[in-house]
């Protein structure tokens, strides 16, 4: 089938588990996001240039692509560092007002994230995020909700958003639970 | 907090039960395992893991390794076919923990174990897996026109991951000759080319879709000694026939599709026997 | 079957409000990623994590029940979050392979 005409039926392929990891620049206090596949990364700090790189967090993740059974249309998504759900706790935000709205028709809004520092790295596209979105609704599509996924430029001030990205952090730390 | 239960399981009995694979510990199937516990969170299996236990975990990584062994565990079975790397074989060998791979996930691993000591009856455990035989893995990879210097490349990665996975290598050796003679044409007569493999415990599924020219007429091409090679390609040694008659005599199915100007899809199966 | 039916003959104690939603399959894992990339709409899902992001993972491909193993506590901010979104925690002093089996008894694939 022709790529222009199909309506596409997406499904996750190239999962490849890996680490992201995150950086901070105690010179310019910059945070960097990088995703690092198959092997725990190196812990200790460097130097980039006028960076002077500390790793701030190391948690366990997956990048993956979408590829059409039909047509075979192969969508890339290397600029995905991860999704999140909106749990609202930013009320200035526009994402917990659209969160707020689509609640109501049992519609939950994810916010899908690029990596950081955003004017440094290729944002996820407008249309990539749409694929994206379409991908989790076709999947879930036994369902009685549907969800709605967002670019993270959508958030008003990161520095107030509460949620978390999906992702594995404190997989490997062999310290037993403090309580019990 | 757990049901306090006492296992005895023979090690050589759950890597029948998961058709598993043993990485290390080899001499250490005659033992028996205590206590099952799966799990991927590593502090967890330290806090509630019992001596003398099988750790059953998706965590691939030496940590998984250090726990087990902390905990006192013999050994541990690695589930949906990943494979432990150099630090954690190591690891095991020294420190005399067994190690099993598995293309199952975790409930299905858990269920084929709980059945062996007869905890779930095993037709029980058949049926309810049966259903679940189709979880099928997807791989995509593509391949750019005239580009020799990387000719064989794909093959090559289809045969490690179908290698990984633990497929009888006769079969492999099938997809792979086929899947390279089909690769093959893709460097020398089309633009690019899209490939797709599928496996699953029952067959194995690729596709190679191109852009191209195209094959004006399928069945002069599927004729022995049929070629369109330049001599520069056939001096390479590439070029010696099209390739499909190969491709078809190493497939248990193949279907092709061809449309002059466009491209030309070829689909292989493989049935796993 | 019914998730409803699956609470009763495991004797599941329930930590949020529950719908009722038809159950698919059993999925195991302690990892979001796995869930993200494996995890079918309708499974249930047995985990030992009790964070909030459990909830944001159950919701992303609708899973029909998240049941925490090894009797685990589950923070208040997690059972708000799923009863705010309609994720259905379940709990049982069970270990994940011990309830595996029972799920399977039960007549679950």
């Amino acid at each position: 089938m022709k790529e222009e005409t199909c309506s596409h039926t997406w499904e996750m392929v190239n999962v490849q588990s890996g680490y992201i990891v995150t950086e901070n620049c105690f010179r310019c206090n910059k945070t960097a996001t990088s995703f690092s596949a198959g092997e725990w990364p190196p812990m200790e700090e460097y130097r980039e240039g006028e960076h002077f790189w500390n790793i701030m967090e190391v948690a366990q993740t997956i990048r993956f692509d979408l590829t059409c059974k039909a047509c075979g249309k192969l969508v890339p998504l290397n600029e995905l560092a991860g999704l999140m759900m909106c749990t609202g706790c930013d009320p200035k935000c526009p994402v917990d007002t659209l969160m707020k709205e689509m609640e109501k028709s049992r519609i939950w809004v994810f916010v899908a994230f690029g990596f950081f520092p955003v004017d440094e790295r290729t944002q996820l596209s407008q249309e990539k995020i749409a694929i994206l979105e379409e991908y989790f609704n076709q999947r879930r599509k036994s369902s009685s909700s549907t969800i709605r996924i967002v670019s993270s430029e959508k958030i008003d001030d990161i520095s107030r958003c509460f949620a978390e990205m999906i992702r594995d952090v404190g997989m490997l730390s062999l310290t037993p639970p403090a309580t019990e | 907090m757990q049901e306090d239960r006492n296992h005895s399981i023979e090690i050589a009995k759950i890597k029948e039960a998961l058709q598993a694979d043993i990485i290390t510990g080899n001499s250490q199937t005659g033992q028996y395992v205590t206590g099952i516990y799966a799990s991927d969170l590593m502090s967890d299996v330290l806090a509630y893991g019992k001596s003398g236990s099988i750790l059953i975990t998706g965590l691939n990584s030496v940590q998984a390794a250090i726990s087990a062994y902390m905990a006192e565990f013999k050994g541990i079975v690695f589930i949906r076919s990943k494979i432990p790397d150099q630090d954690i074989r190591k690891f095991a060998e020294e420190k005399g923990l067994f190690i099993l791979t598995t293309d199952t996930d975790m409930y299905e691993t858990c269920v084929k174990i709980a059945s062996i000591e007869g905890e779930v009856s095993v037709s029980t455990a058949a049926a309810a897996l049966t259903k679940r035989a189709e979880n099928v893995t997807t791989y995509s990879f593509s391949i750019d026109g005239q580009d020799f210097a990387s000719a064989g490349m794909v093959s090559t990665q289809i045969k490690t991951i179908l290698k990984s996975i633990g497929y009888n290598p006769l079969i492999i050796r099938r997809v792979a000759i086929s899947t390279y003679e089909a690769e093959m044409n893709v460097v020398m007569h089309a633009k690019r080319a899209k490939v797709t493999l599928k496996a699953s415990d029952q067959e194995i599924y690729i596709i190679i879709a191109d852009e191209g020219k195209g094959i004006a007429d399928i069945e002069l091409a599927m004729q022995e000694g049929y070629s369109t090679a330049t001599e520069e390609q056939r001096a390479m040694g590439f070029g010696a026939g099209m390739g499909l008659p190969n491709i078809r005599r190493n497939s248990d199915k193949m279907n092709i599709e061809s449309k002059v100007n466009e491209g030309t899809t070829i689909e292989t199966m493989f049935f796993v026997k | 079957m019914k998730l409803k039916e699956i609470i009763e003959k495991l004797s599941l104690v329930t930590l949020t409000n529950v719908e009722d939603k038809e159950v698919s399959g059993v999925f195991i894992s302690d990892m979001l990623s796995d869930v993200m990339s494996s995890a079918e709409t309708g499974n249930i899902w047995l985990t030992v994590q009790t964070h909030k992001n459990v909830v944001s993972a159950a919701n992303l491909i609708d899973i029909a029940a998240v049941i925490v193993t090894n009797g685990k506590e589950v923070p208040e901010g997690t059972v708000e979050l799923a009863n705010r979104f309609h994720v259905n925690i379940l709990s049982s002093p069970l270990s994940s392979f011990q309830l595996a089996s029972k799920l399977v008894e039960a007549g679950l694939k």
